[in-house]
């Protein structure tokens, strides 16, 4: 369960913007982020993985305080229980895909974890290769492995399928969803795609100008794209 | 990355050993026990070749004592070992600076003069003999070398016998500079400074009497340049210094030094 | 009969020097590269300064401070001045290296629970290596050529002192020019060959992408 409060003076295109967000996410669930560029998703994301400063707020995952001012706690990003796939995957060129992998695994971990993952995610064959040779699809792949292989509390997605095709699109859907109900990981996902707010939201928020716009369940946000294939929740 | 990491520390290694190397020459501290003594010797620059010649016979007598020559105007060596240079024996081609260096008690012996230098114009395509000092204002001469009047001695006894001869102001736009007296033998010896003032020392080395001419510049139009040579501070307990400072006076060193024109 | 230890003495030193400056550099390089202080510019204009100074400035400015601790006329003093003298060579080439990597490869490291040193090691210096490359080669290079500083704080003693750029000197000087020529020859070719290595290093780096 996270719980979010942010304020934080944004510097965009269009000049000062006040950013003021709460909301809240119910453990296991995937919460999109939605708006138009510079609205501050990603910025969210950021300040989430403490890679972005804020002025005030308060920041509690698993009740697990992470940001609190009035207490002067700021955990630093090593030590929040957090994944992050960068938008452009920052996947370690100097190292294979099994390499970046266990960098990622923590010190006296049970590799185990880590041969799951590859399989889960159909990398054996593409495990000693880097990632120049890799395809968009392979990488994102790896990037996902990447940052579960530490059982993180948190996943945090910044637009991850959005140099996709369709087809790939749609089979790393597959994943994620696979991959949040194996491990029950909290998600909060960026994403302008709306077939796959549809697809794999619980809860939408619509940013804009930093503040939220709008909050809600998928179909209620978007009434219109009701009819797309939907897994039902159990 | 790790293999980076052993390179680098084998580099780091390597580079601290080689900071003390076990050379043969390594400057000892003991000369007492050391199997060569090395001795460190400034030597004004006008005796370039005087002063091979003159350590080439000593080492024939001595071969276990190592003398290290530093070349250079009389005036900087002065400055350099007034901030403590490490050097042994200082040959000074003016009394004046080896007379600063005992007032400031920086001498461990008394100074001994070794002769007296001459000043001479020397040409590589002219013949100064012909014109003497009104060689410097033929129109074919545009570029004049001396030895820099701030710190070297020879460069100072330069301009006062231009002055002598009411030359200076009409020629001081040709003047060279060399850092030294040998640097500016080095630019008349080239060509590049049509004529030199130079020491007579340097115009009796073989080189300079294949290359060219000279003529000798009357003493009188300038102060005598008294050389004269003395043991420093850095020496005291050196007995390589002590010798070598012993050989200068013996006769065979100032047969070398009257071949190289050191008068008396 | 070329007298071989004003090239060795130049070697000795570059070669320290680099070592030294390597392991100052990559902090120091980390630091302006990443650190968001205020006052990083006035940092970066004096390490890059003796780029710019004539070396006589430096030479000056050495002088009268190692003087106190009687390092003039040594070995080590001229160490103590290359690591000035050559110290931009070394640290510019490493700031444009960290700084052209894309920063999600040193954030990913966080997030992956990393530390700043271990993301260091492990992540950042192995993805620099054409700019550590070039650094090493540089500041080598530019240690082997120095003169104006050296004549000024050396004295230009044999065996100590005398490197290989004064020894070409002494022997113009000296109307020696075979010897000199010597040395310039050697000097030059060392030179060339190295900047080669460097542009061939360079290229093999920047390959275009195998797949494409």
């Amino acid at each position: 369960m996270i719980q979010f409060q942010a304020n934080k003076t944004l510097l965009t295109s269009s000049g000062r913007q006040e950013m003021e967000i709460a909301f809240e996410v119910e453990k296991g669930q995937l919460l999109t982020l939605y708006g138009p560029s510079g609205a501050g998703k990603t910025t969210i994301l950021r300040i989430l993985s403490g890679l972005t400063s804020i002025s005030s707020g308060y920041i509690a995952v698993d009740g697990e305080v992470w940001y609190d001012p009035r207490k002067k706690i700021n955990v630093p990003t090593q030590r929040r229980s957090i994944g992050f796939v960068f938008q452009d995957f920052g996947l370690f060129p100097h190292w294979s895909v099994y390499d970046n992998l266990r960098y990622a695994l923590p010190k006296g971990e049970d590799p185990h974890l880590m041969h799951e993952l590859i399989e889960l995610m159909e990398l054996g064959p593409l495990q000693h290769t880097r990632p120049i040779f890799l395809s968009g699809g392979q990488q994102q792949r790896v990037a996902l492995a990447r940052a579960i292989v530490r059982k993180p509390r948190l996943l945090l997605l910044d637009e991850p399928l959005s140099a996709l095709d369709d087809d790939m699109r749609h089979r790393l859907q597959d994943y994620i969803e696979r991959i949040r109900r194996h491990y029950d990981l909290t998600t909060v996902l960026v994403t302008h795609h709306l077939p796959e707010i549809l697809r794999l939201a619980d809860e939408v928020i619509w940013l804009d100008k930093g503040r939220i716009k709008l909050q809600g369940a998928p179909e209620k946000i978007f009434p219109g794209l009701a009819n797309s294939p939907r897994a039902p929740r159990t | 990355m790790s293999r980076f990491f052993s390179f680098l520390c084998c580099c780091l290694s390597l580079a601290l050993l080689s900071a003390s190397p076990p050379r043969p020459n390594a400057l000892v501290t003991d000369p007492h026990t050391a199997p060569l003594q090395e001795v460190l010797v400034a030597a004004a620059a006008d005796l370039k070749f005087a002063m091979d010649s003159l350590v080439k016979a000593f080492s024939a007598t001595s071969n276990d004592i190592s003398i290290k020559l530093v070349y250079g105007s009389s005036g900087n060596f002065y400055e350099q070992i007034s901030n403590d240079a490490p050097f042994d024996i200082f040959f000074s081609a003016d009394l004046g600076y080896p007379q600063k260096l005992e007032q400031q008690h920086m001498t461990l012996a008394p100074i001994v003069p070794y002769g007296t230098g001459q000043l001479v114009l020397w040409s590589k395509n002219l013949d100064p003999s012909k014109e003497g000092m009104n060689t410097l204002l033929l129109s074919s001469v545009t570029h004049i070398a001396i030895a820099n009047p701030a710190h070297a001695p020879y460069g100072q006894r330069a301009e006062e016998s231009l002055k002598h001869y009411q030359l200076y102001d009409k020629v001081r736009e040709k003047l060279v500079i060399g850092e030294n007296i040998s640097q500016a033998a080095q630019f008349a010896s080239t060509g590049a400074a049509d004529v030199g003032i130079i020491a007579l020392s340097l115009a009796l080395s073989p080189q300079l009497q294949k290359e060219g001419k000279y003529w000798l510049i009357p003493p009188a139009t300038h102060q005598a340049l008294k050389q004269g040579f003395v043991l420093l501070q850095h020496a005291k307990g050196n007995e390589g210094a002590e010798k070598f400072a012993a050989f200068i006076g013996s006769a065979r060193a100032r047969a070398i030094l009257k071949y190289f024109g050191f008068g008396e | 009969m070329t007298d071989w230890q004003p090239l060795w003495l130049s070697f000795r030193l570059a070669f320290i020097t680099t070592v030294l400056l390597l392991v100052i550099s990559i902090p120091l390089a980390y630091w302006l590269a990443y650190s968001r202080w205020r006052g990083k510019a006035v940092i970066e204009a004096l390490i890059s300064l003796p780029m710019v100074l004539p070396p006589t400035v430096l030479g000056f400015y050495l002088l009268i401070a190692l003087s106190p601790s009687h390092l003039v006329f040594t070995f080590t003093g001229l160490v103590i001045a290359s690591l000035f003298y050559s110290l931009p060579f070394m640290v510019n080439p490493l700031i444009s290296g960290f700084k052209s990597l894309p920063p999600a490869l040193r954030e990913s490291s966080y997030t992956l629970g990393k530390s700043g040193w271990t993301t260091l090691i492990k992540v950042l210096l192995p993805n620099i290596r054409p700019s550590l490359l070039t650094g090493i080669v540089l500041s080598f290079a530019h240690t082997i050529g120095e003169f104006g500083v050296v004549l000024m704080i050396g004295g230009n003693i044999p065996g100590r002192t005398r490197l290989a750029s004064l020894a070409i000197y002494d022997e113009m000087e000296s109307m020696n020019y075979a010897a000199a020529s010597t040395y310039a020859l050697i000097l030059f070719t060392f030179s060339f060959s190295i900047l080669l290595i460097v542009h061939l290093v360079n290229h093999h780096f920047s390959r275009p992408d195998p797949l494409s």
